[in-house]
């Protein structure tokens, strides 16, 4: 028996991990979510913005398909947010998978909030480069992005005929899957033009950018699935990340079952073999 | 018929029938929404069949995902950037160029760009070298002091600040003590014997800790990316939830 549970088939797993999230995600199961300090960080930030007039955020998109179940549900609770405390958007994309997502998510929160293209928010194209673009916005952003994604020249949009090179956001916010965080903004954002600075990311990312939390480079980090479902509870707006948390809970609970039964199982084998031996 | 092949017709029935069902219901709208959302599915069951075991489905929707992702990206390089950015002000072309004359100046950037493609002649090969140089050149100029400030010194910082009796003490002293035992493990020019020994151990420790909390969250990571697409089938697809 123990040596079976020692060679089970990986299908079997597989098997109770999708059970695990399917029916936590059926019923109406919920666990709570408490915000932690770095993702109410961020949400402190922009309450602060909102109190100041015209206050101009730059929403940074670096992701792509293979990572929006864990993206896309953070971008639309920051800008909900964004948009309900009337702190205007200017969204830019690093990566070139990212527009299709952020369109999308600026033109269903626009919405919701009511909010005018060109007046409240404003969407610039996929530039290439990576940390040339954030250097070439810090000169001057017109020569980093001339005109927006739909070809209209970014001196004609009044949100950002305004805005000379980077410092004249008063916020900026990369959500990413990749390298922009740490290797693109810090170094020639954050480090160079002194920005208040905070992330989102993808869950294997975080452990990584903690340092630049304590270091004060960042004012903030979401990150992953949790972080969204974090800040989709600070804005009380419960939307997709909520409700996959009690799914990741439950699927977290199976792993280390079998982390535990795999390691008791291999301990017990190994010390009957040395018994058998003497 | 063996049984991998029953499950892939099981499985292409499933499908069939289920899409029947949603669309003679109207749970789906028979619009471009619906069958985006069918095309969505069954890319996604098939990718998910992988898990199984390799079959055809599965590399079918793996050559269609490359293939779109490829043409989405030149996309997305061709339109706004080489065609709107370059071609259009290079030749000012139509009422979109911003000044109305052509941008010399851009044949300067163009000319480095294609100089990289003659990496691909044996012939002219060489005269890639001209435009990495500059962009070697130019990436370890702005890179240099740009890492060193944010990696090092921004770093170094709050590893140095004066140790007190509380809480955010006890942070900054377990902080000192793994970064200065993990330095030790990585320092080799003394035998890691003796008191050497005993701290390059605690770091291994360290280390190990930071190995696990980074696997933890990879673990975390790729569920929540399972939970997104099993919330689009039974959501998007089945209307089940």
């Amino acid at each position: 028996m123990i040596e079976r549970l020692l060679t089970i088939d990986r299908r079997v797993i597989f098997l109770f991990v999708f059970i695990g999230v399917t029916i936590p995600l059926l019923s109406e199961f919920r666990l709570p979510v408490r915000p932690t300090e770095h993702v109410t960080a961020i949400y402190d930030k922009i309450e602060l913005l909102a109190q100041q007039k015209d206050a101009v955020v730059l929403l940074s998109f670096s992701y792509g398909a293979s990572t929006e179940p864990e993206m896309q549900p953070m971008a639309m609770a920051l800008l909900r947010h964004l948009f309900s405390r009337n702190v205007k958007v200017v969204a830019i994309s690093l990566f070139p998978e990212a527009p299709g997502l952020a369109q999308q998510a600026l033109e269903t929160t626009a919405e919701e909030f009511d909010k005018k293209y060109g007046d409240d928010y404003a969407f610039m194209p996929y530039k290439p480069g990576t940390y040339s673009v954030i250097i070439n916005m810090g000169q001057k952003f017109l020569d980093a992005f001339p005109k927006d994604n739909w070809g209209t020249q970014t001196n004609e949009i009044p949100l950002t005929s305004n805005i000379t090179n980077l410092t004249d956001f008063d916020f900026v916010l990369d959500l990413a899957a990749g390298d922009s965080i740490e290797f693109w903004w810090l170094p020639f954002g954050q480090e160079k033009y002194n920005l208040d600075f905070a992330a989102g990311c993808t869950a294997v990312m975080a452990p990584d950018l903690y340092p630049f939390l304590q270091s004060g480079q960042m004012v903030g980090l979401i990150g992953g699935l949790v972080g969204a479902a974090e800040y989709e509870i600070l804005i009380n707006h419960p939307a997709g990340a909520s409700a996959g948390m009690s799914a990741q809970s439950v699927t977290h609970v199976i792993i280390i079952i079998f982390i535990l039964l795999g390691n008791a199982v291999y301990l017990t084998t190994r010390y009957k073999e040395r018994n058998s031996r003497k | 018929m063996n049984r991998d092949f029953s499950l892939l017709l099981l499985l292409i029935l499933f499908f069939s029938v289920a899409n029947g069902f949603l669309f003679a219901t109207q749970k789906l709208p028979v619009d471009w929404n619906g069958l985006g959302v069918v095309v969505g599915a069954g890319l996604t069951l098939a990718l998910y069949s992988f898990l199984y075991r390799d079959n055809p489905l599965f590399r079918v929707a793996e050559h269609i995902f490359v293939g779109v992702a490829a043409a989405y990206i030149f996309g997305q390089y061709w339109y706004p950037v080489i065609y709107n950015e370059l071609l259009i002000e290079l030749f000012a072309l139509g009422a979109a160029s911003s000044n109305g004359h052509g941008d010399w100046l851009l044949l300067i950037p163009t000319t480095l760009g294609i100089l990289m493609l003659t990496r691909f002649s044996t012939r002219f090969g060489w005269m890639s070298r001209i435009a990495f140089g500059f962009f070697f050149g130019m990436g370890a100029g702005f890179t240099i002091p740009a890492y060193l400030s944010a990696f090092v010194l921004k770093q170094m910082e709050p590893t140095l600040q004066p140790l007190t009796w509380s809480l955010d003490g006890l942070n900054l002293f377990i902080i000192l003590v793994g970064v200065v035992s993990v330095l030790i493990y990585f320092f080799f020019s003394v035998e890691h014997t003796g008191a050497v020994g005993k701290v390059s151990k605690l770091g291994i420790w360290f280390l190990m800790i930071s190995f696990g909390a980074s696997f933890g969250y990879t673990i975390m990571g790729r569920l929540s990316l399972l939970i997104g697409r099993v919330r689009f089938l039974l959501d998007d697809w089945l209307h089940l939830m």
